[in-house]
């Protein structure tokens, strides 16, 4: 599942090099939030700081 | 400036890019320091801002492409923000090697701020934008090796992070390539 946003990523640069803009621009946009989801999976610590 | 310097430019910022990400694989495989799983994601956060000045290579300079670059280092900077702070107050330890003082996640932290300053600074221009004619082939060879080099590191992540983590989410602290201990472990338990 960690593998996936650089699979997007590759799957959006294959699709960059074959001339094809808004495909390339979707799968980073996917590549993006999955990204996202994952930090947030893994962000659970709470932060050290005695504000 | 013009469309063949913004270029040359594009180009030597994703060889920066490739730089670091390669950098980072010299880490981890020849001084056997594993990635935490927020170090993987910073690593997508490098290819995602990357991919927005890659577009710039391929299709040529446009505001959206610099956009890209923008949220992707953005992203990536969050990650990376998120994990100094962890580690800021003293006596908290760190993570990894430390480099010139600095550990692997500051440098991220400076260069994801590099990309958000230099795209920014690179969207001002806009003569830019302008269509020009066939590029001459010293502006064709460097943008598409660099191209290259991102999806082909990629690539090496995707395999990479398969051997570290499995299909599923990563150890907080990974221990060894998890791919080798599961297989292990399944032969051992076909032997015995």
């Amino acid at each position: 599942m960690m593998s996936l946003p650089f699979l997007l990523f590759a799957c959006g640069l294959a699709a960059a090099w074959t001339s094809r803009r808004e495909a390339a621009m979707g799968f980073w946009v996917a590549g993006v939030l999955v990204l996202l989801v994952l930090f947030r999976f893994h962000a659970t610590d709470v932060l050290n700081l005695g504000l | 400036m013009t469309a063949d310097l913004s270029r040359l430019l594009n180009a030597l910022g994703l060889v920066a890019v490739d730089t670091v990400l390669v950098l980072a694989f010299v880490d981890q495989l020849w001084f056997r320091d594993l990635p935490c799983p927020i170090c993987i994601l910073q690593r997508a956060g490098f290819i995602a801002a990357g991919f927005g000045i890659a577009l710039n290579l391929i299709f040529g300079p446009r505001p959206s492409h610099y956009g890209l670059a923008i949220l992707g280092a953005m992203v990536g900077g969050i990650m990376s923000a998120d994990q100094v702070l962890h580690y800021v107050v003293p006596g908290t330890g760190s993570y990894g090697n430390a480099i010139f003082g600095l550990h692997l996640y500051t440098w991220a932290l400076i260069g994801f701020a590099l990309i958000v300053v230099g795209s920014a600074v690179m969207l001002l221009f806009d003569r830019q934008y302008e269509p020009t004619g066939p590029l001459p082939l010293r502006l064709t060879v460097l943008p598409l090796t660099a191209v290259a080099l991102l999806a082909l590191i990629a690539v090496a992540n995707v395999m990479s992070t398969l051997a570290i983590c499995g299909f599923g989410l990563c150890p907080e602290t990974p221990g060894g390539y998890l791919i080798f201990n599961e297989n292990l472990r399944l032969a051992v338990g076909k032997i015995s």
